[in-house]
């Protein structure tokens, strides 16, 4: 599934990264809040889905060479958080979904979890 | 190797001051009361003096077994103190190094001596049991998880990499970072710039990535946790990474503990950012291939982490080992 499907299905909103959400392939997906867990469990390439709208959201991610995050359930993002983004080059989406609900609807349509996790 | 554990202890001595060692509170009595109360006070407490101070917490005098003795052979025990004491006390200040308070204890033969500020106010007592706790509880707060223990005590460990032991040029170093503890948000961005050098470096991408995410956990550590500021050093090699983190901050009490999964006493607005799980110091020793800390409360943490790579072939998952 690419990126531009994700944002799709999730109906969210694009902050940055439209110029390659066709291009990246998602397999895998991990949903925490606590960037601590993402950094201990994660995989290469996976696709975060977080609670948390902080600058720590794209800096993790950069640093675990996930391919994008998804930041659920708030109701704005910070713009220092999508500056961050956009420096470090990664695609950041906005889901008014709950967590639960994002990650269902990207399940059943065939994302898998992080294989340390399953 | 005597010889070795002997400099190394000498160079703790001289790290350790009368202040950190010093029982606070001390037991005194002021002139008004006789030497039989101070003799009480000595056999309940087992103590060997009692320090005499006035009503502003002065020292003026002490009395000493010494004294006690005296004053049984000749009948004068129920007399005031300030009759019989002595006034020519020979005490320490909280900043004199332990290797001082040592040669006084030979030079005078006293079991004990009071500490005292500028204003002549005493703030404390040192025994040789004191001085033998202080040195066994420096110990303690070494902590590491193999055997290299010894060879930090017995260096230098500020100069010298605490798991080789080498020197440490600090200045030539490959990359250097002054961690800003001042904006919780700032934390990671010396381990993004860590990682775009080690990447311009050629470093294989999973290497980069594992030296990463252990320096992101050590640097969130110095920033939520120090008070202070820090640097990250980064030393290469043909084939493998040192990476040191280094603060002035708080300290950690209880190093064991905090390497534990899950222990964490970080607030709740850390947590509200994502961190504070307890993960830190696991994850660093997850990630890494070996793991050093050094810790003293009041003094700071030091981390070192070495990560081995291969040019080719090197495996993604931490220590190319199974997944957690």
């Amino acid at each position: 599934m690419t990126l531009k499907e994700v944002a799709e299905i999730l109906d969210a909103e694009v902050l940055t990264g439209h110029e390659k959400l066709e291009e990246i392939e998602v397999e895998q997906v991990a949903a925490a809040d606590m960037m601590s867990d993402v950094l201990a469990f994660s995989q290469p390439r996976i696709l975060l889905i977080t609670g948390l709208n902080t600058p720590q959201v794209p800096r993790t991610v950069s640093i675990v060479d996930g391919v994008g995050a998804v930041i659920v359930r708030k109701h704005m993002v910070p713009q220092t958080t999508i500056d961050l983004a956009k420096a470090l080059g990664i695609p950041l989406l906005h889901s008014k979904f709950s967590m639960f609900e994002a990650c269902g609807r990207l399940y059943i349509r065939g994302l898998k979890p992080v294989e340390s996790l399953s | 190797m005597a010889e070795d554990f002997i400099t190394g202890l000498k160079q703790i001595i001289e790290h350790l001051k009368v202040k950190d060692i010093m029982s606070q509170d001390p037991q005194t009595l002021t002139p008004e009361k006789t030497l039989w109360h101070a003799k009480e006070i000595m056999r309940l407490r087992k103590i060997s003096g009692v320090p005499i101070v006035d009503e502003g917490g002065k020292l003026i005098g002490i009395v000493s077994i010494e004294d006690i003795i005296i004053a049984l052979e000749g009948g004068y025990i129920r007399d005031p103190i300030k009759e019989h004491m002595t006034r020519n006390v020979v005490y320490l200040q909280p900043h004199d190094n332990v290797e001082t308070a040592m040669e006084y204890f030979e030079r005078y033969g006293f079991g004990r001596f009071p500490v005292l500020d500028r204003e002549k106010k005493l703030v404390g007592v040192v025994t040789k049991e004191d001085i033998l706790r202080g040195i066994l509880k420096w110990f303690s707060t070494v902590y590491t998880h193999d055997e290299r223990r010894n060879n930090v005590l017995e260096s230098d460990y500020y100069y010298r990499s605490l798991i080789t032991g080498e020197p440490l040029d600090k200045k030539g170093a490959d990359f250097a970072f002054e961690i800003d503890y001042t904006d919780v948000n700032l934390a990671g961005v010396g381990a993004a710039k860590l990682k775009s050098f080690l990447t311009e470096k050629g470093l294989p991408s999973d290497t980069v990535r594992r030296i990463s995410i252990a320096t992101y956990e050590a640097e969130t550590n110095v920033v939520i946790h120090s008070g202070s500021c820090g640097v990250i050093y980064c030393f290469l090699s043909d084939s493998s990474v040192k990476v040191r983190v280094e603060d002035y901050g708080k300290g950690i009490e209880d190093v064991e503990l905090a390497m534990q999964e899950g222990y964490s006493t970080a607030p709740d607005h850390v947590r509200e950012l994502g961190f504070g799980a307890g993960m830190g110091l696991a994850n660093m020793k997850r990630f890494s291939d070996k793991m050093m800390i050094v810790s003293e409360v009041g003094k700071g943490v030091i981390v070192e982490m070495l990560f081995y790579f291969e040019r080719s072939g090197d495996s993604g998952n931490p220590k190319g080992n199974q997944n957690p």
